[in-house]
This record gives C-alpha cells, sequence and structure tokens, in this order.
C-alpha cells in the first residue's frame, strides 16, 4: 500500500496503447509513484462520468484517463 | 426494536386484503409480477427474506397512491423505506439512473467539500449570507450540468424563484455550503448518507439564523417537513413550500402579471407536494391569480393524480416510461397547450418521455411561468 502522505491516482488506461505503454514502463524498469493505480479498460470510450464521480467518493485524490 | 419498524409492522396487520392498492398502482398496471398487497402478505407470513432479496422492492414509487386509498391507512411508502435500508444492508440495492452520478454527488456531500452553489444567483438576483428567509435551492445547480442533454435548465426554477422573490422585496439566505437534502439517499434506503446530510444541512441553516426555510423543491419540502423531526427531531425553524409561501405573501405584494398566449394551463401534482405533504390549493390559486389564465384539471388530479414514473434516480424502466407517456397523453386531452410541474424531477422525467412522443404540449416549471408573466415595466 502506499504511504498516507502520497496521493491516490486512479488512472483509467486503454488496454491498446496507455496501458501498453505503461506495461512497457515496467519491462524498460522505468519507475512511477506507488499511489497510482491502472484499471485496464478495452477503450476509454467505456468511461462515464458515473465511474469518475464515483472514484473521488471511494477515496480518489485524483484522476488519469488515457486512452 | 427500531420503533419505526414496530409501528409498521403494527399497522400492516390490519390488512384486509382488498387489494385496493394494487389496483391502485401504476408500477402494477405496467409489471405484472409487481403488487402491494402481495408484498404486505410476504411480510405478514414471514416471507420476508422474498421481499428483502428480490427486485421489486425497488420498483416502487413511493408515490402513495395505495395508501390514499387504503381503507385501514397502511402507509406504503414508509413501509418500504424501512425494509429498503434492510435490503441494501443484505446487499440488494438499486439500480441507479445517469450512471449513479446524482447518489454520488450526494454521497460526497455528506463531506468537506468546497460548493459553488451560488453562482447562478450572483447574477439572477439579491440574495443575503444572514437572515431570516433561507431559499433551499436543492439539487438544481446539479441537474443544471446533469441534464442538458434535454434542453432543459433546471436553474431556470431558482433564477425565477429569487426573481419573484426579490420583487417581493425579499432578499433571502442562498447558502453555498447547502447539502443535498437527503431524499433520494433515504428512499434508496441509504439512511446513515441521509442523517449525515440531514445534519449538515440543519447547522448551515442554524448559522445564517433563518427563522423560515422555503422550498421550491417539493422533495425537498417534504423531507424537512416529515422525515427530518423523525430522524433528527424537531427543527427550530418554520418550513413553508414556496407556492405556500407565495400564495400568502404575493397578493399583498404590489407585484403584477400580464396575460400571455399561452393561457390555458393545466398542473401535474407532483406526489411528494400532494399525497406526501397534502399542498394541492396553493399552486392552483396560483395560476388562477394571473390574468387571463384558465386552468382545466386532467382526469387524475389532486390526490389521484398520476406520478411523473421514476423517484429517486434510480429503476428507470420501460414502465417509468409508459406511465410518463399516460400522463403527457392526459395532460393534452385537456386541451392545455401548457403543461405546468411544480417539482423540477416531474418536469425532467416528462421533458425526456415527450422528447420520444408526437405532442404539442409544453412542460413548464410552476415559477418559470410566474416570473415569465411577470409586468416587465
Amino acid at each position: 500500500m502506499a504511504s498516507d502522505d502520497q496521493p491516490q491516482i486512479l488512472a483509467f488506461v486503454c488496454n491498446w496503447c496507455a496501458y501498453a505503454g505503461a506495461d512497457l514502463a515496467g519491462v524498460s524498469r522505468i519507475q512511477y509513484p506507488t499511489g497510482v493505480r491502472l484499471i485496464r479498460l478495452m477503450c476509454t470510450g467505456r468511461v462515464n462520468h458515473g465511474f469518475l464521480l464515483k472514484a473521488f467518493l471511494k477515496g480518489a485524490d485524483g484522476l488519469l484517463v488515457s486512452g | 426494536m427500531d420503533p419505526l419498524k414496530h409501528l409498521t409492522q403494527k399497522q400492516i396487520d390490519y390488512c384486509m386484503e382488498c387489494g385496493l392498492c394494487t389496483g391502485s398502482c401504476p408500477v402494477s398496471r405496467e409489471l405484472s409480477n409487481f403488487s402491494p398487497r402481495q408484498m404486505i402478505k410476504q411480510v405478514l407470513l414471514d416471507l420476508e427474506s422474498d421481499l428483502m432479496n428480490g427486485r421489486e422492492i425497488w420498483a416502487c414509487l413511493s408515490c402513495a397512491a395505495c395508501s390514499e386509498r387504503c381503507p385501514v391507512e397502511i402507509d406504503f411508502p414508509e413501509f418500504i423505506s424501512a425494509r429498503r435500508q434492510q435490503a441494501r444492508d443484505a446487499g440488494n440495492v438499486p439500480q441507479e439512473s445517469h450512471h449513479g452520478v446524482l447518489q454520488t454527488i450526494a454521497g460526497l456531500q455528506t463531506r468537506e467539500v468546497n460548493q459553488q452553489r451560488t453562482y447562478w444567483a450572483r447574477e439572477a438576483g439579491v440574495f443575503a449570507d444572514t437572515g431570516d428567509v433561507f431559499y433551499f435551492v436543492g439539487c438544481l445547480p446539479f441537474f443544471d450540468v446533469t441534464f442538458r442533454y434535454l434542453n432543459l435548465s433546471p436553474l431556470d426554477t431558482a433564477r425565477s424563484v429569487l426573481t419573484l422573490l426579490n420583487k417581493m422585496g425579499v432578499e433571502p439566505v442562498i447558502s453555498d455550503h447547502e447539502r443535498c437534502c437527503g431524499h433520494d439517499a433515504l428512499w434508496c434506503g441509504d439512511h446513515s448518507t441521509f442523517r449525515r446530510l440531514a445534519e449538515l444541512n440543519l447547522e448551515v441553516i442554524r448559522s445564517s439564523g433563518a427563522k423560515t426555510v422555503v422550498f421550491s423543491c417539493p422533495e425537498g419540502y417534504v423531507t424537512f417537513k416529515k422525515y427530518y423531526p423523525q430522524h433528527v427531531g424537531e427543527l427550530p425553524f418554520e418550513v413553508l413550500h414556496m407556492t405556500e409561501f407565495l400564495s400568502r405573501e404575493l397578493p399583498n405584494a404590489g407585484v403584477s402579471f400580464q396575460s400571455s398566449s399561452n393561457r390555458t394551463v393545466t398542473y401535474h401534482d407532483p406526489c411528494r407536494l400532494g399525497r406526501l405533504a397534502g399542498v394541492y390549493d396553493p399552486p392552483r390559486q396560483l395560476l388562477e391569480s394571473l390574468p387571463d389564465t384558465v386552468l382545466v384539471e386532467m382526469e387524475r388530479n389532486r390526490q389521484y393524480a398520476l406520478c411523473c414514473g421514476t423517484s429517486a434516480w434510480m429503476e428507470c424502466s420501460s414502465c417509468s416510461k409508459a406511465i410518463q407517456v399516460e400522463r403527457i397523453e392526459e395532460a393534452g386531452q385537456t386541451g392545455a397547450q401548457t403543461l405546468i410541474t411544480a417539482c423540477p424531477k416531474c418536469q425532467i422525467h416528462l421533458s425526456c418521455a415527450r422528447s420520444a412522443m408526437d405532442s404539442d404540449i409544453e412542460i413548464i416549471d410552476l415559477y418559470a411561468y410566474l416570473a415569465m408573466r411577470l409586468t416587465t415595466e
């Protein structure tokens, strides 16, 4: 778990680009903050405003939608 | 034992199984497996788990058409409300409409949040931070963003109310710190969110020093009037619906109205304002006080009015649409050019159904209609 002082960022990522990018970052051993959590989607078109608000309700400090 | 549950349990013992409830229920006409009578019977026969696990518990509109006619006065909405919390605790949750955003927005308001609830009012009129009269705007700023796709601006209601109040010489308190009244949380069985919202609202109103709180939204009104005292104790201020306030104060306020081209109107009673709060006459008095205006009644009016088909932003279905279409057709049959609603949700639901219908009737909010008819200098 991330420490309390680290912001919790929820990232909605597209399987075909942003997720592949995150994967490549992992393979290349590039570090990113542990407070970031990825949710992989087949397309970021799946994201609606309900998801975004609910993430804040569940305690996210910030959101990233990438695709 | 929870006193509310005890009361309801005792009360449903009186059921004589006459079936008037199911016969009066607008949902039962569309969903054949939905029956208030059967639900009461399930509980009396200790088959409560069937009720708790089924979808029917969420299908009730809590419109009170059944309890209005019940010969032994069983309060069916109360019966449902008490059990919805248990159903939710057991993991049976409603299907939320609009991706659940409106429930989420209410949930976020239980926290420390910086809201910009008064941005519209700075352009629309004059208001204050403290004073005798508090205007509880409710969810209108959030609806305004959510329902743009229907070409509606629910904030017009709030702007019109502020215009009318200012014309009467009233500068109400409007607060950025106001919270959702908790109506939807209550009817979705989420009592902890409801209580938290109620406590926060009472704090905001107390700090404004208001003696009277007025509501343009029937849901906020009935929630404060009926459900806040039940859950958080007696309120230290007077609760008034805007139609009550206007019909009492407008005649002596020196405000005049002009005639208009759309003069024949019909009025849709919201279930929260009508059957749940018993306010039938003030909105009618307001409409009748306008010059050259004819108010025609729909076949089902006052305590027999049909619900707008959905409540608490959940379980919107083909059943809701069928009820809405039925209501718009009924309004059309009166020959009126305009259907007046006094509840933002009725306006949203009926406008949504009308957008897919071949109907010429205009759906206008009561306060927007009054403000439109104000005499221009």
